[in-house]
């Protein structure tokens, strides 16, 4: 099938090597490991949305479902299920930021890793400072820069991108019924 | 484009690339601004050169490059001071008033501005942002004729922008307000009949850009934009207005972004003509075609 997404991708990488180098700080695994550090099994998931479930993500989170299949791991501790761990991007001022967000059995987030982020400023969002905000959040919290999530100077759009990208797989977390 | 004048934009262009030069805050379009200030304590550095060419009779052609720093004294407030140089090779092209005859020379220093920038308002955390800018310029060259013409400037701008589609798509929109006093030196051998006052005088001139840019691959944004800019006079009221709109591409790495913009004049009128001045358009200061490329460096 034509994948218009990658094809743009291969363009700007031929225009200009630069465009397709990678940064990468923590492997998706790792990043499994790093927020459920008790977990004895990190099991790789992927799931493809339905147009409901899509709809309802979208409804509940108030952000754009741009890729219908979500990927991440299972943490399982002693055989059970400790939470899952969603492998996501967002749009950064320039790049994509891959990031992965652990939420556990209570609909709670355990965790936010930055796997990869390449922007001018603001690398404060690597930071355990400004991740351990969404720390605890729920559903029901609002989830939002400027609210409940402060911003970081000179990389606002990136902080915009990333909190509400856990909003809406926190949403995603309910829907699949995790 | 003669060669001249190909040599000044190619060592405009070779300056904007050589090691020393930097950048500013990451700017998608060539003439519309945005919103967006560097963080306290960032540093911004920017080479621009701009190509101006074409007044329909004649030969016409200059090169404005400005290199430019800007430092974040706090995260909303930002100040930057800029060299300005000309580089002019004209010939064949008489306009009464304006131009007196050939002038050829290249990256002569023309200029300084210093400008402040505050945003009161983020795009991202708002559904627009809102940032405002106060500059003085003063200028030693004429950029029309490229004779000596003191020019003292003040502009306030006000800049618009918001984001769509996670910030896939940068809308943006800008208008300016400029209050010029600006002195001719007298030349000593100018053609018979030749008007060139040297009587200080005063003008405002009003600016409004707009533009959109799309990012259609990681770092690279493809976009349009326009800009209307009309001047006014005590004795004549509006003088010339003018209309320019054209694509722009913008790449930007990590540590540096470039910004390519190519600019023709769509519009155009006022007052005065010249024989062989194409119809519908302002080409008494203006020109037919601009482009500019924008470089900068974080650090």
């Amino acid at each position: 099938m034509f994948d218009r997404r990658r094809l743009l991708f291969l363009l700007g990488a031929a225009l200009f090597p630069f465009a397709a180098r990678a940064e990468r700080y923590v492997e998706p695994e790792e990043a499994a490991r790093l927020i459920f550090p008790d977990a004895n099994e990190i099991v790789p998931f992927s799931v493809d949305l339905n147009k409901a479930q899509t709809q309802e993500i979208k409804r509940r989170s108030g952000t754009r479902v741009r890729n219908s299949r979500i990927s991440g791991f299972e943490a399982r501790r002693d055989g059970q299920a400790a939470g899952f761990v969603y492998v996501d991007a967002v749009i950064g001022k320039h790049e994509y930021i891959t990031y992965a967000a652990g939420i556990s059995g209570a609909d709670k987030v355990v965790g936010v890793e930055i796997i990869e982020y390449r922007e001018t400023w603001g690398f404060e969002i690597r930071d355990l400072a400004w991740r351990a905000q969404f720390r605890g959040k729920s559903p029901d919290d609002p989830v939002k820069l400027g609210k409940d999530i402060e911003n970081i100077s000179g990389a606002t759009l990136s902080c915009r991108n990333v909190t509400d990208g856990v909003r809406r797989l926190l949403a995603t977390h309910v829907v699949l019924g995790r | 484009m003669t060669l001249k004048a190909y040599s000044a934009f190619a060592a405009a262009a070779a300056a904007a690339f050589s090691p020393a030069a930097a950048s500013a805050d990451e700017q998608v379009f060539g003439y519309v601004r945005g919103v967006e200030t560097i963080p306290q304590g960032g540093w911004e550095f920017y080479q621009i050169a701009t190509w101006r060419g074409g007044k329909g009779a004649g030969t016409y052609n200059a090169v404005d490059t400005t290199t430019e720093i800007e430092y974040g004294v706090t995260d909303r407030f930002n100040a930057s001071f800029a060299l300005k140089t000309l580089s002019i090779d004209t010939e064949g092209l008489v306009i009464d008033g304006y131009l007196p005859g050939p002038e050829h020379y290249v990256l002569k220093p023309s200029g300084i501005e210093a400008e402040a920038k505050y945003n009161f308002v983020k795009p991202a955390v708002a559904p627009v942002g809102l940032s405002m800018t106060f500059s003085f310029d003063y200028a030693w060259l004429d950029p029309h004729s490229g004779r000596d013409k003191n020019t003292f400037s003040t502009e306030v701008g006000l800049q618009l922008q918001k984001y769509f589609l996670e910030g896939q798509l940068i809308a943006a929109a800008n208008a300016a307000l400029e209050a010029t006093y600006a002195d001719r030196a007298p030349i000593a051998s100018l053609p018979a009949g030749f008007d060139w006052p040297t009587d200080p005088e005063m003008e405002i001139e009003v600016t409004a850009g707009a533009g959109f840019s799309y990012r259609f691959a990681p770092g690279w944004f493809l976009g349009a934009e326009g800009v209307f800019q009309t001047e006014f006079e005590t004795e004549i009221g509006q003088e010339r207005w003018s209309i320019f709109v054209g694509p722009s591409l913008h790449y930007a790495a990590k540590k540096w972004w470039a910004t390519l913009t190519w600019f023709p004049q769509a519009r155009g009128g006022g007052e005065e003509a010249y024989p062989g001045q194409t119809d519908r358009l302002h080409l008494v200061e203006k020109t037919k075609q601009e482009a500019r490329l924008k470089v900068g460096l974080n650090f």
